[in-house]
């Protein structure tokens, strides 16, 4: 850099504000108005900006879980099996599946997904959980003593 | 996309005609179902951005029977826009002027807030009566259930059967019948 | 202004015709490497070209390398792909270690335009049982079926109702009654 008088060198920016600016403008490049370019705007619009981000991303798994049980609610539900017996069904008969894994089956498998709600349904029916009476009786069973309780019953 | 990766896609989204008996039905809790089935949420496909709602016919919407006093108590605001241009039209009146007017509010109300409402409400086809149109009841295949059972009136019933239906109590001996 | 190039773009991860399944195809068609004879930010162009260059280009037969020398440039590369892509890199002042993993990068890629992936994953086949459809878990006597239908619309009576419950006793009483008659006969024959 060239200063021709003292004054101007005085004058000079420190290079570090420069890069310390700059850090912001870059991530409000793409806001509208003087935000973008006047700095004691722009980094409160960043601040903010960054808490939005920060809040979005509990939101995002918030919204997905109530995404994928609402999918797997209908499924279920297809099959005459209520999502909270069907998930409690399946905690007892030690198929750890997520709900992902779940709302995926639901709609790329749906034969899995139907035994899935055949399984929790029987063995909802075979612990006797309240709510299960209205369900409809299993076909297949699991185990010999499940068969031997379905018989004596 | 291959023409039957096509097919399937189309197998996938299509679009369900449902028909709902609104006899004896709550407007209130059939319009759970209702709205359920019109924004598609009985599916595993289902995504807000995704235009997977089924069409509902619903018929004999002058028959539904409101809980309580509701047909007394209930009142349906209105406001013209002009100073004193409030109305409140109780649930009995509305009934008379257009009988699909009740079972309509109340599946409005349980749809999402918003424009998507208008496109949800194309969905939904309201009869008074069991009089369908030929064009819409050949779409339908598939029926909801109703969410209780229609009682039986009395006038349905045949003397005999009254006659041999068992005596609970015996009226006092100072009591009037009308 | 358009916010447009602020960003990576954002897609989906695709295999140029299913490339890898099977047999591969070597996407980069041809490699232009700009340098300069005499300058020191050519240095490790040169060095790259002195020992690993002709190893390198006896390896990979599939594509052609270009050497363009330019009097008083900086050394850069040119990539050009099958799918008419064209990618310019700068070797500014690169050491041969350097310039060498980059260009085998240049060679191993499939030539499209870097891009955040929305999914890490990609199939074919999404699905082996079939795609869920409203048809896939519905009765088949549905098809034959005239809507509206009483037996469909009808609720499922899990429970006796209060008149059936009433009927029931009456009957049981009813039984119970002529029980008591029948022995009292007895009893008095």
């Amino acid at each position: 850099m060239v200063f021709p008088t003292a004054l101007l060198l005085a004058r000079t920016p420190n290079p570090d504000r420069f890069w310390k600016k700059r850090k912001i403008f870059k991530m409000s490049a793409h806001f509208y108005g003087r935000s973008r370019n006047c700095y004691s705007i722009a980094i409160r619009s960043v601040h903010r900006a960054l808490q939005y981000a920060r809040r979005s991303k509990d939101h995002k798994k918030a919204d997905s879980i109530a995404l994928y049980t609402q999918r797997i609610r209908a499924g279920a539900e297809e099959h005459g099996v209520p999502y909270v017996l069907f998930r409690e069904g399946l905690t007892r008969s030690n198929i750890m599946l997520d709900r992902k894994t779940l709302s995926d089956l639901a709609a790329w498998e749906p034969r899995t997904f139907k035994s899935l709600t055949e399984i929790a349904a029987a063995k909802c029916i075979d612990d006797n959980i309240v709510g299960s009476r209205h369900l409809e009786e299993p076909k297949y069973f699991f185990g010999r003593d499940m068969l031997k309780r379905f018989w004596n019953r | 996309m291959s023409a039957y990766e096509r097919v399937k896609q189309w197998n996938t989204f299509a679009r369900i005609w449902h028909i709902y008996d609104a006899k004896w039905q709550n407007p209130f809790d059939s319009a759970k179902v209702i709205s359920k089935h019109i924004q598609g949420l009985h599916k595993p496909i289902y995504h807000p951005l995704n235009n997977c709602g089924d069409h509902v016919i619903v018929f004999n919407s002058r028959h539904i029977a409101l809980p309580g006093y509701e047909w007394k108590k209930r009142a349906y605001f209105h406001h013209t826009g002009y100073p004193g241009g409030a109305s409140w039209t109780l649930a009995w009146q509305l009934h008379e002027i257009n009988p699909t007017l009740v079972m309509q509010k109340a599946v409005k109300w349980e749809l999402p807030r918003g424009l998507s409402k208008f496109g949800l409400m194309a969905r939904l086809h309201i009869f008074p009566d069991e009089e369908i149109p030929e064009e819409l009841l050949k779409n339908v295949t598939s029926q909801l259930r109703q969410l209780r059972p229609v009682p039986r009136t009395l006038d349905s019933y045949s003397d005999k059967e009254i006659e041999e239906f068992p005596k609970v109590m015996d009226y006092p001996n100072d009591y009037i019948l009308k | 202004m358009s916010k447009t190039h602020l960003y990576l773009r954002t897609g989906f991860p695709r295999a140029p015709l299913a490339n890898g399944l099977g047999r591969y195809m070597c996407q980069v068609k041809r490699i232009t490497i700009k340098f300069c004879k005499s300058h020191g930010s050519s240095r490790g162009v040169r060095d790259f070209i002195e020992t690993d260059m002709i190893d390198f280009v006896k390896q990979n037969p599939e594509f052609v390398l270009y050497l363009k020398p330019r009097r008083h440039h900086s050394p850069h590369l040119i990539a050009e792909y099958l799918n008419g892509e064209k990618f310019h890199m700068s070797f500014h002042n690169f050491n041969r270690e350097e310039i060498s993993k980059w260009v085998n990068l240049m060679k191993t890629r499939a030539g499209a335009p870097i891009m955040a992936y929305r999914k890490l994953g990609h199939t074919d086949n999404p699905s082996i049982q079939g795609v869920w459809s409203p048809f896939a878990n519905q009765d088949t006597s549905l098809n034959v079926t005239s809507f509206p239908n009483e037996k469909l619309s009808r609720k499922f009576q899990t429970e006796p109702t209060a008149t059936e419950l009433l009927l029931e006793m009456f009957k049981k009483q009813q039984l119970e009654d002529s029980e008591a008659n029948e022995s009292k006969e007895e009893e008095s024959k």
